[in-house]
């Protein structure tokens, strides 16, 4: 057990939820994208996938118990999105239905407040790491 | 001469600091896959541990370091708990911030206490070593 791991363990943390961050500015930026690079309708839905990822598989009892966190994926929502009638828009179909993103910027709000706490939490813990190795450097001055 | 310097007390009191730097290990580890699907929450089961270091000294000891252990938690290795999710978490996840948070500040704080300790432990061995003057 190192404390060095306990900050690259709070490392992954904080970018894992940076990804999240990145990932929902993505979706609200698009919320109303009708068409993509490839034309294959409109913008998919970002989701990243968080894993969370052992950090030594071969140390002791304890440091295996320890595990980091990995964006191993990030998903497409494959929900069919929004059909909105507006038969001037030049992305309608023959029956004047526009398809707008599956984005719900509701719900990417409060994505964006859990992300920025979760974030929050992280630096919270690399500051006490910091404090803890500190205090240990100060033992018997 | 090391028993001296590095007597059951001082011993311990490092066993304690170890473990709830460990403890901090685990805090952080959660408090990172506070948002990974099916993650369970970790702890060390302080209480189990400083109950056999406490209260059973006349528990299965060892005569030898080289035996191995007879089963159970030690000061070392001690019993890591998986905290199990609550009825309403929809992801299989048991971290709850708040209590991740709360337990980061108290572990330090006990960090800091037990390493107060090895201080005044530190400070009587230096008093003793240099003639009552420092």
């Amino acid at each position: 057990m190192d404390i060095l791991d306990t900050l690259q363990i709070s490392a992954t943390g904080l970018s894992a939820e940076r990804v999240r961050l990145q990932a929902i500015a993505s979706n609200l930026a698009n919320a109303r994208t009708t068409r993509t690079e490839d034309g294959a309708g409109p913008y998919q839905r970002r989701m990243p996938v968080f894993e969370a990822q052992q950090l030594d598989p071969f140390g002791s009892a304890l440091d295996r118990e320890l595990a980091s966190v990995q964006v191993t994926d990030v998903a497409l929502d494959e929900r069919p999105g929004r059909a909105v009638y507006d038969p001037g828009h030049p992305d309608a179909d023959a029956d004047g239905f526009v398809l707008y993103p599956a984005v719900d910027v509701m719900n990417e709000m409060v994505d964006l407040m859990t992300t920025s706490r979760s974030y929050e939490a992280n630096a919270n813990v690399v500051d006490t790491t910091r404090e803890l190795a500190m205090r240990a450097l100060e033992i018997g001055r | 001469m090391s028993s001296m310097t590095f007597d059951p007390l001082v011993r311990g009191l490092q066993t304690v600091l170890d473990l709830r730097i460990a403890q901090h290990g685990l805090t952080a580890s959660n408090l990172a896959n506070a948002d990974t699907p099916g993650y369970r929450a970790k702890v060390i089961d302080f209480e189990h541990v400083l109950a056999q270091a406490v209260d059973e000294p006349s528990a299965m000891r060892r005569t030898d370091p080289r035996h191995l252990e007879a089963g159970g938690a030690t000061a070392t290795d001690p019993l890591v708990v998986e905290l199990d999710p609550a009825p309403w978490s929809v992801d299989g996840n048991s971290v709850l911030p708040e209590r991740e948070t709360a337990r980061m500040s108290s572990n330090a704080l006990m960090y800091e206490a037990v390493a107060k300790g090895l201080d005044h432990k530190l400070d009587l061995l230096r008093f003793a070593v240099t003639d009552g003057k420092a």
